[in-house]
């Protein structure tokens, strides 16, 4: 044993000595990027950061960001940032921006933000890079007549088998209601409105022994492979992936309504490569590279201009026909009502599905 | 001597101490209220909680947010108070830009028509309560307690009220990992402890292979294995064994197989460093003086083995208690965890007073619990020889 020991113990203290030695002295710029990982992040890499940072002579270092605003909180208040700019969903763009966690800046000097329209357009501290949504997927395999609406999502008796859903009350609320009858640019006005997260709790009580709770978008299309759902809620890249890579044939009804929103760039306070930041902004937000972009993940893209240059095929699984289908999770009423309720409706939701 | 001891005694108390008090403090500190809203909160300690509060308080709580807005405080404040109320920190962040002190007129009517939630009551009692530089709130809440309306501490409404719930059941899954770990680290500790230094490092490393997998790859696995379509249940249903697929995991059954397979080795390394130095020779002399084998094992061999027992018992049981990614990836929705709530507050809601309050609560139960079983056992029979 001891001498296993003292070899690990020397292994160990190898390991150390190459960790502490003083990096080679790298005279190019870093410019720091948090994102999610995953499928997600490769996508970026190859169509973004990859041949920005080539033709720029940089260089672009990843970092792990699951959208805890907690992580931008501790860098900005410390002084001590790692970041240069993440990549962060609308609620965060909103309360980083009002609590002085991101910089303020101002797009429409670098951008023409018609394009961004149909997504809710620029916010002050953040950029839509891309439009994911959440809609109704099933296996074209295994279920032969298609269901055309959250309604029949709801119909166990004509499509049987279990239903996978969102292990959160925001999104699963607002699919909730379309499925009570809500249009979906409607669902946040009703959800908001008194007696809202009632209705919505009472409508997935109707189901609730079919349910199976999923907590992350693998999860999702997991359960519609292996058959172990009939019918899941899931996102639309997540999807779109699958099929490519997997060979399935999962097929996406955005047209029963859809939960959708964009991710978006933001630059961190207090960044020293803001203008980088900017610049790279401007590339990835390109119609060009936004469609490459399309190409690589399947999320759709935040520059409308990018549809023009897709084909039919390409734009099988994106929402562009199905936009006014949409429950938008951007806008002054989704940010002010999540913000306001996010926390006590988790617990409440939380509650719900244990019982 | 003293001079030995004091790099460790300063380390602990810089490392340790310090932060966990901090930590603790968390719970309690409210300073952000009565620092962000000195009027109010001076203006409202001689209001008697009936009604609405005075003009001057209207006045004050304009002043305050007046000079808060555009700062980053507002929003902050904000926050801080949406803890209390959902919706106080639109009251907040809407009133602060708008508020006009100049205005002629009672800053009542202003500030009512600029939202009229500061008509009710409710928020300047909730402003009043929270006016010390402490506040019992955070704590309470984790014991699903609330202030009613009367101002009386009542019970939270039975759909929001889950702490109390979800400690219990964190209390329960980690004791019933804590029994399974015994129940099978128990024999392999025995067998180790008897076997050739060869075999018993062959399974020493075994033991630890769990330990060197990433936590999500540990999990997918279990999921690939256990699920309907899985390895388990194709072979338990191709022999006839079972007439359809069964549920063995996205439920208890899945955790416990999961939590029990990280946590086995806590019990089995302690066990085995202390089973190893029980002399053999000790059970030979009870059987020659006439102890049948299972008399010689439970009076002879079993209160050595105690102290190593109960060292692997509860490093299991506290680690267990501090679970959640793993109730996340292979529990169902009744087996979260209350670790899920401390991070879920910690990263995602950067609400900290109720992250440090269900800690707290958590600390709090612990200490009991090996206060009880000092008693029972003797804590010096907890100390590992």
């Amino acid at each position: 044993m001891s001498k296993i020991s003292r070899r690990w113990i020397a292994l160990a203290a190898a390991a150390l000595a190459l960790v502490l030695a003083p990096p080679a002295v790298v005279a190019q710029t870093k410019l720091v990027v948090g994102n999610a990982g995953g499928s997600s992040a490769d996508a970026e890499r190859k169509v973004f950061y990859g041949p920005f940072a080539s033709a720029n002579k940089i260089t672009i270092q990843e970092e792990s960001f699951n959208q805890e605003l907690a992580k931008i909180r501790s860098q900005v208040e410390t002084g001590n940032l790692i970041w240069d700019m993440v990549s962060t969903t609308a609620i965060n763009v909103a309360t980083g921006c009002e609590e002085g966690l991101l910089e303020k800046v101002d797009w429409s000097k670098y951008f023409d933000p018609k394009v961004f329209r149909d997504v809710g357009g620029v916010s002050e501290c953040g950029v839509p890079y891309l439009f994911v949504s959440g809609g109704l997927a099933y296996d074209g395999n295994r279920i032969k007549e298609a269901p055309k609406s959250w309604a029949d999502f709801w119909n166990v008796r004509k499509w049987p088998g279990k239903r996978g859903l969102l292990y959160r009350a925001e999104q699963t609320f607002e699919i909730a209601l379309m499925a009570d009858g809500v249009p979906p640019a409607k669902a946040m006005e009703v959800l908001a409105a008194p007696g809202g997260p009632d209705r919505a709790l009472k409508k997935l009580d109707e189901i609730k022994p079919h349910i199976h709770w999923w907590k992350n978008g693998a999860e999702s299309i997991n359960l519609l492979a292996s058959g172990e759902v009939a019918m899941a809620y899931a996102w639309n890249g997540r999807v779109a992936s699958a099929n490519k890579t997997n060979n399935l044939n999962l097929k996406m009804e955005l047209g029963a309504g859809h939960v959708s929103g964009c991710q978006y760039w933001a630059i961190m306070k207090g960044s020293k490569n803001k203008e980088l930041a900017i610049k790279f902004i401007q590339y990835a937000v390109m119609a060009q590279n936004q469609a490459d972009f399309v190409r690589v993940i399947s999320y759709g893209p935040a520059n409308r201009d990018a549809y023009a240059l897709l084909s039919d095929q390409e734009k099988a699984t994106l929402p562009g026909q199905h936009l006014d289908k949409a429950s938008l999770q951007l806008g002054k009423l989704y940010l002010g009502f999540w913000l306001a309720n996010g926390d006590s409706l988790l617990q409440r939701f939380v509650k719900f599905a244990a019982q | 001597m003293l001079a030995l001891v004091a790099p460790s005694v300063l380390f602990i108390a810089l490392f340790f101490v310090a932060p966990l008090g901090l930590f603790l403090y968390r719970s309690i500190d409210n300073s952000e209220v009565p620092g962000w809203l000195p009027r109010t909160t001076a203006a409202l300690a001689s209001w008697s909680g009936e009604g609405l509060p005075d003009e001057p308080a209207f006045r004050a709580v304009a002043e305050d947010l007046a000079a808060l807005s555009g700062s980053t405080a507002l929003p902050l404040l904000g926050r801080r108070l949406n803890h209390n109320i959902p919706g106080f920190r639109g009251l907040i962040t809407g009133t602060g830009g708008r508020v006009d002190l100049a205005k002629p007129g009672r800053m009542r009517e202003q500030l009512i028509a600029i939202d009229a939630r500061w008509g009710e009551p409710a928020y300047w009692q909730t402003i009043r309560r929270e006016r010390h530089v402490v506040t019992p709130f955070y704590l309470l809440s984790a014991l699903d307690l609330r202030y009613g309306a009367s101002g009386a501490i009542e019970r939270a409404p039975a759909e929001s009220a889950i702490f109390l719930g979800l400690l219990g059941r964190t209390l329960a899954i980690s004791l019933v990992v804590t029994g399974l770990c015994v129940l099978l680290g128990f024999p392999l500790a025995v067998t180790m402890a008897g076997a050739s230094p060869a075999r018993a490092n062959a399974l020493l490393i075994l033991v630890l292979i769990p330990f060197w997998t990433s936590l999500l790859v540990r999990s997918t696995a279990w999921v690939i294995l256990l699920q309907n379509s899985g390895v388990v249940n194709q072979l338990l249903v191709g022999l006839g064994l079972a007439q359809k697929p069964i549920p063995l995991i996205f439920n208890r059954v899945g955790l416990y197989i999961a939590m029990v397979h990280v946590l086995l080795p806590f019990m089995v390394l302690p066990l085995y460093s202390v089973l190893r130095n029980i002399p053999p020779e000790l059970m030979r002399a009870a059987a020659s003086l006439g102890a049948p084998p299972a008399v010689a094992f439970l009076r002879v061999y079993v209160p050595q083995a105690l102290p190593g027992l109960v060292a692997g018992a509860s490093l299991v049981f506290v680690l267990a208690l501090g679970y959640y990614v793993t109730p996340a990836l292979v529990g169902g929705p009744g087996d979260q965890m209350i670790g899920y709530f401390i991070a879920y507050f910690t990263n995602t809601a950067v609400n900290w007073g109720m992250a440090s309050a269900l800690g707290t609560l958590l600390l709090l139960v612990v200490a009991l619990i090996y206060l009880a079983l000092g008693r029972v056992v003797g804590l010096n029979r907890l100390a590992v020889r």
